[in-house]
């Protein structure tokens, strides 16, 4: 038990700005049990409108239970801002991990745990009539005990509709600040017509971060919303990139284009090159390419559900000894800061305190 | 009944519009390079092209079928068309898609939020039309005040309000929704939705009014041409356009004047009061709207307008059918008193026998889908063919006579 009160916590870093400002992400002990714990931090008052998301983000959590699923553990309002207390994954999110270890994507091992992990989580979310609407990278955390926990239940929805469960749901998921979100979601998700979505649009959006693991960089990154829509209509299913499927001859631009790698650190001509010298000289397996051809069809109905492709031959690669954090044994651990400490102790003090938006972590 | 009856007086009739071009889809034949085509007259040149409509196209195969004896058979592999462009047009950050609907101030299209891609319906309005129609400005001043402070889930929300004044254009960004009671009434053979179905509009109908008149707000023109349903079959309340704020400060709900339609109009407004309760006035449409519902009538019928209002006035409503469930009767004579004061509240409706339980689908019954006229089954967007415009701008879609036969 977690008790809901700051004065039993010693923030010790400052991890992200996340939600377009609207809060922030803190390491901090909690003293009685000398744990670490993860304290995400609301200002409540610049986002009226979305406190009602927070609100379904830990009625939700405190729903589901699932080693999976970043658990809750308490929350409190302490002056103008809410405090949400969960465990602390101190190798960040995989979209950090991509970020500042990994432009080119993860090794295709780590991809296999991560996903497996994922879909069990996913697994049990479908069976409690949930959809997640927001599988992405930045929600699929990591600790250095080889934990992967999907968070990001804010957008999740529930097919139990006034007591009465619903085959198919229309609505879009609330939007996000930057609108990034929609980049992960189905076909059929987007469409928003009469047929609806169901439980297998999170399996499309577990293809598309079949990609972004595995390249680096989110399909459709850098095309304008309504092409990425237009495409995803019309069935153009992205690839995950290696010497298969990535051609040699292309220049910078036309791959650009094409595959859309950009993942903002490899914009120079020098982190293209290198990323095309990385795609090109890698070889994935078949069962990986055939894994996320199988998630991004178009049809929701040809997709398999979780329960199915948890059986599939990409997944059997993975031994009882695998260890997540050693194969991607570059990324070092969240650890106290001390300039953040002393930041932190400076802010009690100050209302108010800019931070510079470098990384995505959300929950 | 004359379907003008269930307009509004104060906009009996809507305008001829004079520019509406981009959404006729017309095909074009174009003459192969083979000597018997003279379908397409002689003297036409070489590369010329005909326009023709789908009419026309229709006449011509039944020429083909019938009179092949004269005219050289041409395969349908050498007609070949080429669908119509759809120009991508944005205003502000919207992209514009087809006509979903015309009301009496211009037409509902279908837009997309090129940032968040939500599906919006836009109301789109021109000065010079709305200043034909009496309170044509001020009603629509009105509505967009209102719907500005009022948020619920049975009531429509204005997304977003553009002006454009060199084109003396106003928009009025909705929630986007699939049908309108109405035409799903019409396109029955019944004029009737199976009780249940009924029964789940008006609850929300209840839920929607329970709301409004809490906020202070009279509607004044509920009707099933009022009554919108959105993709997930949620009813919103739409047309502010005749509604009234009640003074806050005033216990009293008293207001002075009726714009609504006809049909749907209560007695003390048939016989001209000159002040009258507001909330009974919605009770009374909503129990019009009930009963036209349940039985594809109306509790009060008439020749024309006068004649209509005079039976109104009169007060005396055609007795529910006798097939319907008592406890529906009961309720809409009760809803249909003559005397405002005898009408019950919302709080009485929704304490009713019929509203409280929900009637089953009998055998036989079927739900009754949201349609309208132009759209597809599914109501997929309309945006997506102005985006290939867009995007993919090169590439121009041309098919055969013989591929569209075999629905390619």
């Amino acid at each position: 038990m977690f008790h809901p009160n700051i004065n039993e916590y010693q923030l010790t870093s400052i991890i992200a700005e996340c939600c377009g400002g609207v809060a922030v992400v803190y390491s901090a002990v909690y003293k009685p049990y000398n744990e670490n714990v993860a304290i995400k931090r609301y200002f409540v008052d610049k986002s009226k409108e979305k406190a009602n998301l927070i609100q379904q983000d830990i009625l939700t959590r405190k729903e589901l239970q699932h080693p999976n699923i970043l658990p809750y553990l308490t929350s409190f309002v302490h002056g103008r801002e809410l405090y949400v207390v969960s465990p602390l994954m101190n190798l960040g999110s995989c979209r950090d991990i991509l970020d500042r270890y990994f432009q080119e994507g993860l090794p295709e091992l780590a991809c296999a745990i991560i996903l497996r992990d994922l879909l069990l989580a996913l697994q049990y979310l479908h069976r409690q009539f949930y959809i997640h609407r927001s599988v992405r990278a930045s929600h699929v955390l990591l600790d250095s005990n080889g934990n992967v926990r999907l968070s990001g239940l804010r957008s999740a929805a529930s097919m139990m509709v006034r007591g009465r469960r619903q085959k198919q749901l229309h609505s879009l998921p609330p939007p996000d600040h930057d609108n990034a979100n929609l980049m992960w979601l189905s076909p059929e998700l987007l469409e928003q017509n009469l047929k609806g979505y169901n439980e297998q649009s999170d399996m499309y959006s577990l293809g598309v971060l079949c990609c972004e693991l595995a390249n680096g960089a989110v399909p459709f990154a850098e095309v304008p919303t309504t092409l990425m829509f237009t495409e995803k209509v019309r069935g153009s299913r992205p690839q995950l990139l290696d010497c298969s499927s990535f051609p040699e001859p292309l220049d910078d631009g036309e791959m650009k284009s094409m595959y859309n790698t950009d993942s903002g650190v490899g914009d120079s001509a020098e982190g293209m090159s290198r990323l095309r010298a990385a795609y090109t000289a890698r070889k994935l397996s078949d069962n990986f390419h055939h894994l996320s051809d199988q998630l991004l069809q178009r049809d929701p109905e040809r997709r398999p559900s979780a329960a199915q492709i948890l059986n599939h031959p990409f997944f059997k690669q993975i031994r009882k000894t695998d260890f997540l954090p050693s194969l991607i044994g570059r990324v070092k651990p969240i650890k106290p800061d001390p300039d953040d400490i002393s930041a932190l102790i400076l802010q009690e003090k100050l209302s108010e305190m800019e931070i510079e938006k470098t990384t995505e972590w959300d929950f | 009944m004359d379907p003008r009856m269930c307009r509004k007086i104060s906009s009996s009739e809507s305008l001829p519009d004079g520019e509406n071009e981009e959404f006729e889809v017309s095909n074009i034949i174009a003459p192969q390079e083979s000597e018997e085509n003279f379908l397409l007259e002689g003297n036409l040149g070489r590369h010329s092209v005909t326009w023709l409509d789908d009419d026309q196209i229709e006449d011509l195969d039944l020429n083909l079928d019938h009179t092949n004896l004269f005219f050289h058979r041409v395969d349908s592999a050498d007609i070949i068309y080429r669908s119509k462009k759809k120009k991508c047009k944005m205003v502000g950050k919207y992209v514009m898609g087809d006509v979903l609907g015309e009301g009496s101030y211009g037409k509902v299209k279908e837009m997309l939020d090129s940032e968040t891609l939500c599906r919006r319906a836009v109301k789109i309005l021109k000065k010079r039309k709305l200043r034909r129609i009496p309170n044509g400005e001020q009603n629509v001043q009105r509505e967009i005040q209102l719907l500005r402070i009022l948020r619920h889930k049975n009531v429509i929300e204005l997304v977003d309000v553009i002006y454009n004044d060199e084109k003396q254009k106003m928009y009025l960004v909705m929630e986007f929704c699939v049908g309108v009671l109405q035409d799903m009434l019409e396109s029955t053979p019944s004029k009737k939705f199976p009780q249940r179905q009924a029964h789940e509009y008006f609850t929300q109908l209840l839920d929607g009014l329970e709301y409004l008149h809490g906020q202070g707000v009279v509607h004044k023109d509920i009707k099933p041409g009022n009554l919108l349903l959105t993709l997930d079959q949620m009813l919103k309340i739409t047309d502010f356009g005749v509604a009234e704020a009640l003074d806050m400060f005033s216990p009293e709900d008293t207001c002075y004047t009726g714009q609504g339609s006809p049909a749907f109009q209560p007695p003390e407004i048939a016989n001209g009061a000159e002040q009258f309760s507001g909330i009974k006035v919605d009770i009374w449409s909503s129990g019009v709207t009930l009963y036209n519902m349940t039985t594809g009538r109306y509790p009060f019928e008439g020749d024309n307008v006068y004649r209509l209002l005079e039976a109104i006035g009169r007060g005396e409503p055609a007795p529910p059918p006798q097939n319907l469930a008592p406890t529906l009767q009961c309720l809409l004579i009760h809803m249909l008193k003559r005397n405002p004061d005898e009408r019950p509240s919302v709080q009485e409706i929704r304490r009713h026998d019929w509203v409280r339980s929900r009637p089953p689908l009998l055998s036989g019954e079927t739900v009754v889908g949201p349609r309208s006229r132009r759209s597809d089954e599914l109501h997929s967007s309309t945006v997506v063919p102005y985006l290939v415009e867009r995007h993919y701008a090169s590439a121009h879609h041309f098919f055969t006579e013989r591929e569209l036969r075999h629905g390619k």
